[in-house]
Formats: C-alpha cells, sequence, structure tokens
C-alpha cells in the first residue's frame, strides 16, 4: 500500500496511529488506548512532533529507538507513570556522553508506536518514519537492527518506580535475556532506550514508511467505521491481506510467564466458515494460526492480525475474550523476515514449532 | 593489633582459605577457587597489599565488591578470574571517581578472596575489614547499607563480558532483587561491585581487622593440625565462642528454594552430649541452632560447623550424613548488634520472629575483633 508520508504528528493524529499500530502489531505492542492518551498530553503540553524520512538524517547524528517492554497482560493494569521513557532515553545519553538527534518506534503497537512521539513531543526531537520490525514482536533481539549487525547496547531500562539500569552485553540475545528478568522484577513491565546508533547505520536498519503505513491503516479504520462498514474488506484490498477466518471466540488460555502474555484462543467458525475451528497461538503477539487438524494457515513471521467482527477494530491478545465475533486477517511480512538470517532470528523454530517457514501467500493461494 | 597483616604471601593465602571458610558459617561460597587465582597473581609478580582501616584516608574511594550468586554453581561454573575487575572498572567509569581501595563485601567463604584477586589485579590495596565480619545471603545484609549507604550505581559483570548497570533503585532490597535476577540469568555466579565509599565511612562502619582474623584462624588450624593438638579449643579460645555441641549428622534435608539453598540438619550428641539432639536451621548459611528444642544460638552470631578432628570448616553444601561434627558459636561483631542491624539480619528477619536474639557473651573483654 502506497500510504501517504507524514511530515508530522499533531493530536488529531494520534487516533489513527494507535488503532493503525495495534493493527500491525499482531495482537501485541500494547494496548492503544494508554499510549494515545500518553502521546496526547505529550502533544498538547509540547506541539506536534516533526516526522523525519530516515534519508535526511546525518550519518552521524545519534538515533534512540524507545519502547515498552514486558507483559502486555501487566501493562493493562501497571499503567506507566509517564515519564520513565524519556528517563530512560535521558539516562542512556548521559550514558553516551550525546544527545539524541532522533527517535524512532521500535515496533508497531499500540504502545510502542505512540511512546516514543510522547517522548519525542517531551524531549522536541524529531522521530523518523519507519521501525524495526515492521510488525510487531515479543523479543528485542528480533529487529532489523540485529540483522545489520547493530547492537542493542548499551541499553537503559526504567520503571515507574525510579529504578534503573544500563545493560552492556556480549550480544543482542543475551540483552533480551537480561533485560527479561529485569521486567520481571520491575513487576512485568520497563521502560527502554536501546539500539542506539548513528545516522548511517539507522539508514541501513530503518524499515521505511511505517509511521506513515500505520497513518494510513488507521484512516481506513476510522474512515469505514464511521459509515458503518467494516474496514477489513478496504483494509484487505489495500494491504494486499488474507482473509484467513470468522469465527467466535470459544475458549482463551493465557496466561503471563517469564515477562511475556503466552497461549491460545480457540475460535469456532461462523458464515463461510462454519463448522471449522481455527487455533491462534501467541507470545505477546499472534505467531502460529492453525486448524483444528493441526494444518497451519498462517506463521510467523507473517503477520497475523485479529479484528473485531462488527468494528473491525484491532484486538490484542491480552484482550481477547470468549464470546468476541472476529475477523482473523493475514498480511506477508517485511520480505527482509525471509532471508536465512530473518527466519533464524523470528521464523516458527525460534519460538518452538517444528514448522518449516512457508510465506503466508502460498499457504492460502 | 601489631601484628596485622600488610602483604599476603601463598602460605598466608592458605591460611585465609580456612579462616574464611571458617567465618562463612557454612556459606559465603568456596574460596578454594579464588585462592588458587590469587596465587597465580602472585606468581605473576604482583602484589596482594593490606591496609588497616586507621591508615585509610577520609576521602578514600573504597569499593565493596564479591560475588553474587548461588554458592553451589560456583563450584561448577568455575569463574573466569576478571569478573570483579571488570565490575570495578565499569563503575569507574559510570561514577568518574578512581578508586583507592577494595574491601570485601564479606569475609565469609569466596568473597575474601575476590578483593584480594581484584586488589592485585588492579594495583589497588585491600581493606583490612569488611561489611558483614561472616556471610549472609542477601548484599542488604552489610553493614554499607544497614547503616546508611546507597549502594547505586552497582556494577556486575559475568564471565563471558556482559556488564549491567544498576544506576538506580528505590531501596536496597530492591538493588538485591535486580542483581539476584540478574545474576540468574548469568547462569547464577556473577561479580558485583557496590557504589564507591568514602574512607571515612568505611573506617566507621567496616567490620574491623577480618582479613588478619582469618589469617590467625587458619593458621590456628593449620599449627594444631601439625602438633596434633585439639583446633576446636584453640579456635574457642581465640575468638571467645563457646561448644554448642559434638555429634553425628543423622538427617540432612536440603533443597533450593528461590536461588538459596535452605534446609535443617539433625545432630546426634556424642561425648558430653550424649543423648542430646541438635538442629540446625540453614538458608546459605547456618543461621539458628537448637540443641533438644531450646534455642542455643542465632543469626547475627556465628554458627559454626567444623569437623570433629580436623576443626576444618563444612560447608552447607557440603553436608553429608554421617558426619561427626563440632558445632560452634562464635560472637558477631557490635555493629551487628544494633536495632538497626538486627531489623536487618536478626532471626525475624530470615523468618524467626518468634526468636529473641540474645547476644552471645564475650568471656573475656577484648577490642576490635
Amino acid at each position: 500500500m502506497a500510504a501517504n508520508p507524514i511530515n508530522e504528528i499533531r493530536l488529531e493524529d494520534m487516533d489513527n496511529i494507535a488503532l493503525g499500530g495495534a493493527f500491525l502489531g499482531t495482537g501485541g505492542g500494547g494496548d492503544p488506548y494508554i499510549g494515545r492518551l500518553m502521546s496526547e498530553q505529550a502533544i498538547r503540553e509540547n506541539g506536534p512532533v516533526k516526522v523525519l524520512n530516515v534519508d535526511s538524517l546525518d550519518d552521524d547524528a545519534l538515533v534512540v529507538p524507545i519502547a515498552m517492554m514486558g507483559a502486555p497482560t501487566v501493562m493493562l493494569e501497571k499503567l506507566p507513570r509517564g515519564d520513565e521513557a524519556r528517563a530512560a532515553l535521558t539516562s542512556l545519553e548521559n550514558y553516551l556522553g550525546h544527545k539524541a538527534d532522533a527517535v524512532f518506534c521500535i515496533e508497531a503497537g499500540g504502545l510502542n508506536s505512540t511512546i516514543p512521539i510522547a517522548v519525542a513531543a517531551s524531549a522536541k526531537l524529531p522521530i523518523i518514519d519507519g521501525d524495526g520490525m515492521g510488525r510487531a514482536f515479543p523479543e528485542l533481539q528480533m529487529v532489523s537492527m540485529t540483522i545489520q549487525n547493530i547492537a542493542a547496547c548499551p541499553m537503559v531500562i526504567a520503571d515507574e518506580k525510579g529504578n534503573s539500569l544500563v545493560l552492556n552485553t556480549v550480544d543482542n540475545l543475551s540483552t533480551e535475556k537480561f533485560a527479561r528478568v529485569i521486567t520481571v522484577e520491575m513487576g512485568g513491565t520497563g521502560l527502554v532506550a536501546l539500539y542506539p546508533m548513528t545516522g548511517a547505520e539507522a539508514k541501513k536498519a530503518v524499515l521505511r514508511g511505517s509511521l506513515s503505513l500505520i497513518h494510513s491503516i488507521g484512516k481506513i479504520i476510522y474512515t469505514e467505521q464511521s459509515v458503518n462498514r467494516n474496514p477489513a474488506e478496504r483494509l484487505k484490498s489495500e494491504l494486499n491481506g488474507i482473509s484467513l477466518f470468522e469465527g467466535r471466540v470459544i475458549d482463551v488460555e493465557r496466561r503471563t510467564e517469564g515477562g511475556f502474555a503466552r497461549g491460545m484462543a480457540k475460535i469456532e467458525g461462523i458464515g463461510t466458515h462454519d463448522g471449522n475451528t481455527l487455533i491462534l497461538r501467541f507470545q505477546n503477539e499472534f505467531l502460529m494460526a492453525e486448524t483444528k487438524q493441526g494444518e497451519v494457515r498462517a506463521m510467523t513471521p507473517d503477520l497475523i492480525c485479529l479484528l473485531d467482527l462488527e468494528t473491525g477494530s484491532p484486538i490484542t491478545t491480552e484482550q481477547i475474550r470468549y464470546g468476541f465475533r472476529v475477523i482473523v486477517f493475514g498480511l506477508p511480512c517485511d520480505p527482509q523476515w525471509r532471508s536465512e538470517k530473518g527466519l533464524e532470528l523470528v521464523g516458527p523454530r525460534y519460538f518452538g514449532y517444528d514448522q518449516e517457514y512457508a510465506p503466508i501467500e502460498s499457504i492460502n493461494c | 593489633m601489631d601484628e596485622s597483616l600488610r602483604q599476603v604471601t601463598a602460605e598466608d593465602l592458605e591460611a585465609i582459605e580456612i579462616g574464611a571458610a571458617i567465618l562463612g558459617t557454612g556459606g559465603g561460597g568456596n574460596p578454594y577457587i579464588g585462592k588458587l587465582r590469587c596465587r597465580k597473581e602472585l606468581r605473576k609478580g604482583r602484589q596482594i597489599n593490606i591496609i588497616p582501616l586507621h591508615e585509610l584516608s577520609d576521602d578514600a574511594w573504597v569499593v565493596s565488591l564479591g560475588g553474587i550468586g548461588a554458592p553451589v554453581v560456583g563450584v561448577e561454573k568455575i569463574e573466569q578470574g576478571e569478573e570483579c575487575l571488570r565490575a570495578l572498572y565499569a563503575l569507574e567509569e559510570e561514577t568518574g571517581h578512581k578508586i583507592d581501595a577494595v574491601i570485601s563485601s564479606e569475609i565469609g567463604g569466596a568473597n575474601a578472596m575476590e578483593p584480594m584477586l581484584t586488589g592485585a589485579q588492579a594495583g589497588i590495596p585491600v581493606v583490612d575489614g569488611d561489611g558483614m565480619g561472616r556471610a549472609f545471603p542477601e548484599m542488604q545484609m552489610c553493614t554499607w547499607s544497614i547503616y546508611g549507604h546507597k549502594s547505586t550505581p552497582s556494577a556486575m559483570a559475568d564471565e563471558k563480558g556482559s556488564i549491567i548497570i544498576i544506576r538506580d533503585t528505590t531501596s536496597e532490597i530492591a538493588l538485591e532483587r535486580f542483581a539476584r535476577a540478574t545474576v540468574v540469568e548469568m547462569g547464577a555466579a556473577g561479580a558485583i561491585a557496590l557504589a564507591p565509599m568514602r574512607g571515612s565511612f568505611v573506617k566507621r562502619y567496616a567490620i574491623p581487622n577480618t582479613v588478619t582474623q582469618a589469617l590467625q584462624l587458619g593458621q590456628s588450624v593449620l599449627e594444631s593440625q601439625i602438633n596434633n593438638s585439639d583446633p576446636i579449643s584453640t579456635i574457642l579460645e581465640k575468638e571467645d565462642g563457646q561448644l554448642l555441641m559434638t555429634g553425628k549428622i543423622i538427617d540432612l534435608e536440603r533443597h533450593l528454594k528461590g536461588g538459596f539453598a535452605v534446609g535443617h540438619v539433625n545432630v546426634e550428641g556424642f561425648g558430653d552430649f550424649h543423648g542430646k539432639l541438635g538442629e540446625i536451621y540453614l538458608q546459605n548459611e547456618f543461621l539458628v541452632f537448637k540443641l533438644d528444642g531450646e534455642v542455643r544460638a542465632c543469626v547475627p552470631d556465628l554458627i559454626i560447623v567444623l569437623e570433629a578432628d580436623t576443626g576444618l570448616p563444612i560447608t552447607t553444601e557440603m553436608l553429608r550424613y554421617g558426619q561427626r561434627v563440632a558445632i560452634l558459636v562464635l560472637p558477631c561483631h557490635d555493629l551487628l548488634r544494633s536495632e538497626e542491624a538486627l531489623g536487618v539480619i536478626g532471626p525475624a528477619a530470615f523468618g524467626y520472629p518468634e526468636i529473641i536474639y540474645t547476644p552471645l557473651v564475650r568471656n573475656s573483654s577484648r577490642e576490635g575483633n
């Protein structure tokens, strides 16, 4: 989809970005409501945020992605205090002895597409139109930066109580392991500033245009909702999406485990899918969609998005409830994830599924 | 004390190893590997210099450091050797202070050796004292924390090269929690260096002369082995302690819980204690001793289990059915007996609210250690 590039994020854009972020978040990336409120407040206090094309950065600029890390189930109850993301960035700047020139979103998601905007507004920094995943993934090493050999460290992790730590580990996977146990100790979530990189590195690693794309997706959802149409049809045609299933949630199994929200949701088909059952498996994000017979319909790293059947609003993994009527929607992932290195990071085997990756288009042609 | 230690020799290391293990009160990890590392440094021509507390200048920067983790793991996952040094350097970089001396966070067990190793590697002296005068399972249990030092920023290092800086925490206990979670991810053994302290603070709140104390304890055990004299009575006399019991271990229950070795030992008396039943409760260290159901000793006084014949200390992970042991109690330093201290390291803090700590009375009045 050719999204109209945005140059500035104003107050009225936040609805679209939060919703579009939640859609591309494939069930993860946090609740769009809290993220929207936080960034709206920051924009109201500090004015609109400038959006930059990554290619316009100086090669020696300092660029830092910012995110919330942890279990989305916890984020619902343990709200950020508000200034800890900014504190994480400041702490990282102090460590590096450098001020950041721009921030960006590490992933798409209701919260993780919006928190960096809040930080950008309060620190009066521009935000880059791009991200590190083109979707959301549960672990911090699962980003284009890792593919480009950019280190996650030094990384700062801070919480709402005032605890903060600096990580300097040997590789990005070990950064994830340390940061994860620390988020657990923080009560399940923390705010992180990581992958400090130069403009030159950002040009190699950032997946371009994701903020604009998220904005356009949100806009489609709102526009369609306002005329009482389900946005799924337009999203499908605009994004080359694949409708995988329609049905009613008949079982949800969800636990907050090892710092993640893990579990599965069982959906009983309705309409043309009557008589069939689809099972979604998740670890913060939806990773696997398979029939009751074990036939895979979509798998990580392709995007599995869950939408409300009536409103078309995205449903995150921590919000699925028994009885929800839903559409399961699939999208092909960014091509980098289909490379050998990409699949090693985020393919089904990394998550413990004994499956060879098959692209969603070839499974559902 | 004029006979205090100035420079540690290879022979001194042998004695300190034994003395530190005795002061470990069952925990603190095995000083053996640290001893070997220190010996290697000496062989390379480096020095382990000891500085008595009173010679420390008031504005010196002193860092308390040591290993952190489960002692059982330290036996299998052997340290690379420069973990504490890397943690020290990371801390210097974080704080911008050049560190003048190191000090042990706990003299009991493996952490008696770590500052000597780091001191030799970094070329700075080791202060003759420590933060516990024994061993305790958690970091907020050292005198630095008890008497108001803010231990952040702290730097942690593992054998693979990872550095974690705990920049700020809401309390000393929060620091302990984050450090513990981090060390579990390190494979349950790592090093930590705590925020630098001023010399004036260390002089006031360190348990004094404990490196010398460990050395002398070890020397008396070694000497009694050579002379075939009874090491237990030598220790008791030297340290003003009491014999709680001699007996044979007849039951042992020990499991890992929340990263700690927790359990309970039953001892059947022999000799003067024939017909009596002793019980020891432990969490990494020996916490409480009961004789026939009655509490005879508890933290923060030092409960020590020695092999009855050799006088060599037995750590909690080395306890076995059938061992013949002598159980001793030594008085802890007064810094551990204040109200503030007992709130953190008294029996109630370890889950024994029913036990009221009664300080073990010293037979003679002695200054310092």
